[in-house]
């Protein structure tokens, strides 16, 4: 598969340890690759930085082997951009804005926008200063699709937006996807990267920590089973006595998460042949139980 | 090196702005010239006063709309994400900015005009009892073109600070403490030609100084030289503004 987009050891330091330092990865062509991070934790000064609208202090990144600071007006031709504070120009309504927007970008056909503005149910009359949250996310992210640009920089695109529009969006970015479209998206939800991410960047203080790819991690070795009993009797017993590894358990609730060995699943039939079972649930290993299961064992996430 | 979506962009953005002090300018120069009370104070408070402070505080706001204050709330992300460069950007906004002034005098000077002609106004009403006979067309659109260069400076410089700063309260802060003080000093100056003693001074504070309506009345040509100045200042603080937008980060 083919780079698209290369960041080559980027630092931008603010003083104080904010800031990012030593970026090193690599974006394919067609791929959609998540960031992940707590608050502060540097995303959005990667995105800016592919934007142009920043300059490294040292190293560089670039889009189709073009400088991200240098060639902006270039690059801007195929990306689409979700900034992650939004804010619109004061020309009144939606309508108006994005009527701009299209001729910023040379759309002369507005079916698509029409399109996109329908799939999110958006009421674009409505003044741009009297939007909600979601209303605005969602005016943000028709400009950034209505190009059918070859890359997408998402900064949190799901801020503000109710599940149901969440779930719409990543359809939408899968459909990208299958169009060809390179997707690089920012966020800290995990259940959006979990869906349509092939790799994902994790980033603490502006450090890179870790970069999995999400195949990998449905095909882990292990998965976890969460097992429901009927009586403290029977949940004491199967405690004291199974060989399993026990990840997480509720006296409360009577129920027990194990991990099971996904090449021996009999074990867990065979020990559990004897209890009386309230219910049986399969954990899928998700972005989430990955982070935290790492996150608890030090503390930190290790590269 | 234009771009006319962004120049719609603006025009639309500060049109409130811009239509209202186009229109309390024409009406008080209306006013100033077609009412008996206030004739003789035509020159004095309307293109003493008026031409410089209506305009000044259209700059002030304005040229911080266009470049800092959409940085400073993130809207700049928008033009930005579409294949324009940052020099266009800057090109535009100072094309809207000098252009929205030209067409604020021109509309203004028009006006007086269409005055002038149907009752002239006599240098004696005006109390220049040394100069014979009436204000003329030519006197006219020459002081306004003197006032225009010299707004034109207040504008670049606003536009510098706009341009320098991503953050709307160092655009603001910098260009209304220069602004205000060029008018100030402007007036006060005023008063000094009026016949206070001392306050003459300020006029070496202020670019206003460079408007020089009584040259014109007068009929020598010391005005047109001093448009020179303030047309360097203004090449000067727009370059200055554009390079420094075109090169700094911008918190997108």
């Amino acid at each position: 598969m083919r780079e698209i987009i290369r960041v080559n050891n980027m630092t931008k330091d603010y003083g104080d340890g904010r800031g990012i330092f030593d970026f090193n990865f690599a974006v394919n062509k067609g791929e959609v690759f998540g960031i992940v991070g707590t608050n502060g934790s540097g995303k959005t000064t990667t995105l800016r930085h592919l934007c142009g609208f920043l300059k490294p202090d040292s190293g560089s990144c670039t889009i189709a082997g073009l400088d991200c600071r240098k060639s902006r007006d270039k690059i801007m031709k195929n990306v689409g951009y979700v900034p992650g504070e939004i804010d619109f120009p004061d020309v009144g309504s939606g309508t108006s804005f994005l009527k701009i927007q299209a001729q910023f970008l040379g759309i002369k056909d507005k079916g698509y926008i029409n399109e996109l503005v329908n799939m999110f149910a958006l009421d674009t009359d409505a003044s741009l200063k009297r939007m909600s949250k979601g209303m605005k996310q969602k005016t943000a992210l028709v400009a950034a699709f209505m190009s059918k640009p070859d890359i997408l920089l998402l900064d949190e695109p799901s801020t503000g937006l109710d599940p149901l529009m969440r779930d719409t969006l990543i359809e939408l970015i899968l459909k990208e996807k299958q169009r060809g479209a390179t997707v690089l998206m920012s966020s800290h939800i995990f259940k959006e990267l979990d869906d349509t991410a092939d790799r994902v960047l994790f980033i603490e203080n502006g450090r890179q920590k870790d970069l999995i790819n999400i195949r990998d991690l449905e095909s882990e070795e292990h998965s976890s089973y969460r097992l429901g009993f009927k009586t403290e009797e029977e949940y004491q017993g199967f405690l004291s006595r199974t060989k399993m590894k026990v990840i997480h358990k509720n006296k409360e609730h009577l129920h027990i998460d194990i991990d099971v060995n996904s090449k021996l699943p009999d074990t867990l039939f065979d020990e559990i042949s004897g209890y009386d079972i309230r219910y049986m649930k399969y954990k899928p290993f998700t972005l989430e139980s990955y982070y935290t299961s790492v996150t608890e064992k030090g503390g930190k996430i290790s590269a | 090196m234009l771009s006319l979506p962004l120049l719609k962009q603006s025009i639309k953005s500060n049109a409130v702005m811009w239509g209202s002090m186009t229109g309390v300018m024409t009406l008080l120069c209306i006013q100033f010239s077609s009412l008996d009370m206030t004739r003789s104070l035509l020159f004095t408070i309307f293109y003493g006063m008026m031409t410089t402070i209506l305009p000044g505080i259209y700059v002030l706001v304005t040229a911080n709309k266009l470049l800092a204050s959409q940085v400073d709330r993130g809207s700049m992300a928008y033009v930005l994400s579409t294949p324009i460069k940052r020099s266009t950007v800057t090109f535009t906004q100072a094309f809207y900015l000098v252009n929205s002034l030209v067409l604020m005098f021109a509309i203004q000077t028009g006006a007086h005009l269409i005055v002038n002609n149907i009752s002239p106004i006599s240098f004696a009403t005006l109390g220049l009892n040394m100069l014979k006979g009436d204000l003329t067309s030519k006197m006219i659109i020459q002081v306004n073109l003197s006032a225009l260069m010299v707004c034109i400076a207040l504008a670049a410089v606003c536009f510098m600070f706009s341009g320098v700063f991503s953050s709307s309260k160092y655009a603001v802060g910098l260009s209304g403490a220069f602004t205000g003080v060029s008018i100030l000093a402007n007036m006060l100056a005023m008063f000094g030609s009026l016949g206070v003693e001392g306050l003459d001074k300020f006029k070496y504070l202020t670019i206003c100084t460079f408007y020089d309506y009584q040259s014109v009345l007068f009929s020598d040509s010391d005005w047109m030289v001093k448009m020179i100045f303030p047309i360097a200042i203004a090449v000067i603080a727009f370059g200055i503004g554009e390079i420094v937008f075109s090169k700094k980060d911008l918190p997108l």
